[in-house]
């Protein structure tokens, strides 16, 4: 169009993790889950934060989680977005949630299988399936299903 | 804080793609409908605060780019960026430069120009490491939340549907509002393209093109000026904890607009928000939104936001008119958005709202949101505090 100009930019990041993110994922590389603790409150947040907001403190404790819990929230997304990690449009529909995990106070927004013809109801019970090769990265958890 | 008033606004038509005009032509058609709004001349000014998502443009340093358009040459100026509150905390911090003394006039620029970004750089918004292998977009997040919120509080499609025309045909009596339907029905809404359940289309703002400017004037500026003043009789912002499962039933609970507007309210002498507010400009980026915020403002006990909408007491006629100017909903260029919230409440207070005036009003409340973590509340008055 005249009276515009278009430019690309081929933006490429990298980040360093935190040292309760860089543990974090070292234990999903594992097949394992962890929460940080903070000694102030005691809440168990998943995926760890390098602080608590609340307390002001470093955390610096980590409790055991499973990779099966609750489901806070759900939805079926239609909007066709490109994939954050891939840059490819990702395939639509598909689930999102919100889930508690068992031992965690803090919920992880992540993928939800949903079963065919099956309407999701906050607090489903649902499990990781998890990536047969893990690569320590949060998407080494494909989705969650739920459980009935 | 000494006493700031605004004493004048402006606003650019706002539209889905301002073709005709530069970022800073547009920051210069709102940059200048705010000085003659106040009568004042360029020279006036004493400092520049510029609000806009860089990122959402791609182009970094706005205030150096558009920094002559808004006549900062040769004086301060800073930008402001948080998210979708950018617009309102620019402005308090206009409030806070000229109610400390520094300044007596300062003119706040927010603008944005979606159509020229793009929305991979939404994507910035979120955690490398655990958010963007399974980042949803705005869209997607709000649609998780809502979940929640229907469920905590039994509020339905229809009563946000109805959200969804009340601000549409208020747009329609705003010559500057980016969607304007004055024929849209709640039937309508309800056949919109479903974009994430219970989410439609016509339940989300747009993307618009557009900017917005205030000016902030010291008390003692004001001394020598026969125009109308919206005095700021309370202005609190807030943060919150920044990853959204940190934040239990987010909508449902809305931490930071509870705690922020207990704050403004205590400071402003107001008890009963419903009936000691005459007019609300609250930022309400989806339907449901405006309903979880009538909860965390205080306009209603929790759980009755539906009753609100269902006997329209948040209308142009009812008690408490929400959103004259067609609200979030209606127009939405981000770095704008909440200075527009601020210059429509301030024009309703100096009686210049126009065709979406609300007669007599005195006390405007204006609130900014960004992504849950970010609030501000402000509460504006004609008359001194």
């Amino acid at each position: 169009m005249t009276g515009s100009v278009s430019a690309e930019m081929d933006l490429t990041w990298r980040y360093a993790a935190s040292a309760p993110m860089r543990r974090f994922l070292e234990g999903v590389a594992e097949g394992r889950l962890e929460a940080g603790r903070c000694t102030g409150c005691g809440r168990r947040y998943l995926p760890p934060r390098p602080f608590c907001g609340r307390c002001r403190l470093a955390i610096t404790e980590w409790v055991p989680v499973t990779d099966r819990g609750v489901l806070e929230a759900w939805t079926l997304v239609h909007l066709p977005i490109r994939d954050g990690r891939s840059g490819e449009m990702r395939p639509s529909p598909y689930g999102m949630g919100l889930i508690r995990l068992d031992g965690a106070d803090t919920t992880l927004n992540h993928y939800l299988q949903l079963p065919d013809g099956v309407e999701p109801r906050i607090g489903d019970r649902v499990q990781a399936v998890w990536r047969p090769e893990r690569r320590g990265a949060m998407d080494d958890i494909l989705h969650f299903e739920v459980i009935r | 804080m000494n006493p700031v008033a605004v004493i004048g606004t402006g606003q650019t038509r706002h539209t889905r793609a301002r073709d005709d005009a530069s970022q800073a032509d547009l920051v210069r058609e709102a940059a200048s409908a705010a000085l003659t709004d106040a009568g004042l001349r360029p020279d006036d000014l004493d400092a520049v605060i510029i609000s806009n998502m860089e990122l959402f443009e791609g182009r970094l340093h706005p205030e150096l780019w558009v920094g002559e358009a808004a006549y900062a040459t040769g004086r301060p100026c800073l930008k402001v960026a948080t998210g979708g509150t950018s617009g309102t905390s620019a402005c308090i911090a206009g409030f806070h430069q000229a109610g400390s003394g520094a300044f007596d006039l300062v003119l706040v620029v927010g603008f944005e120009k979606h159509s020229e970004g793009h929305t991979q750089t939404g994507m910035a918004l979120t955690d490398p490491f655990w958010d963007r292998a399974v980042a949803s977009g705005a869209v997607g997040n709000f649609a998780l939340s809502i979940s929640q919120y229907m469920a905590a509080r039994g509020v339905t499609e229809r009563q946000a549907a109805q959200v969804a025309v009340k601000a549409r045909h208020n747009a329609a009596r705003n010559p500057h509002a980016h969607l304007q339907m004055p024929d849209l029905t709640v039937e309508q809404v309800l056949e919109s393209r479903m974009l994430a359940h219970p989410l439609r289309m016509l339940d989300m703002c747009p993307q618009s093109d557009g900017a917005a400017a205030i000016v902030v004037a010291s008390a003692g500026a004001t001394r020598d000026m026969a125009t109308p003043a919206a005095w700021v009789h309370a202005a609190s912002t807030r943060h919150d904890q920044p990853y959204l499962g940190d934040l239990d039933r987010r909508m449902a609970t809305m931490e930071a607009l509870r705690s922020a507007a207990a704050e403004a309210y205590s400071k402003a002498a107001i008890g009963d928000p419903l009936s000691d507010i005459d007019v609300a400009e609250i930022y309400e980026p989806v339907t449901y939104a405006e309903l979880a915020w009538y909860e965390a403002l205080g306009f209603c006990p929790e759980g009755e936001a539906g009753r609100l909408i269902d006997e329209g007491i948040t209308s142009m006629e009812g008690t408490l008119p929400v959103n004259p100017s067609g609200g979030v909903l209606s127009t939405n260029p981000v770095g704008a958005s909440g200075v527009i919230r601020v210059a429509e409440a301030a024009a309703q207070l100096m009686g210049r709202a126009g065709e979406h005036q609300v007669p007599g009003a005195a006390t405007a409340l204006a609130t900014g949101y960004g992504v849950y973590a970010w609030s501000d509340v402000i509460v504006m008055r004609s008359e001194e505090p």
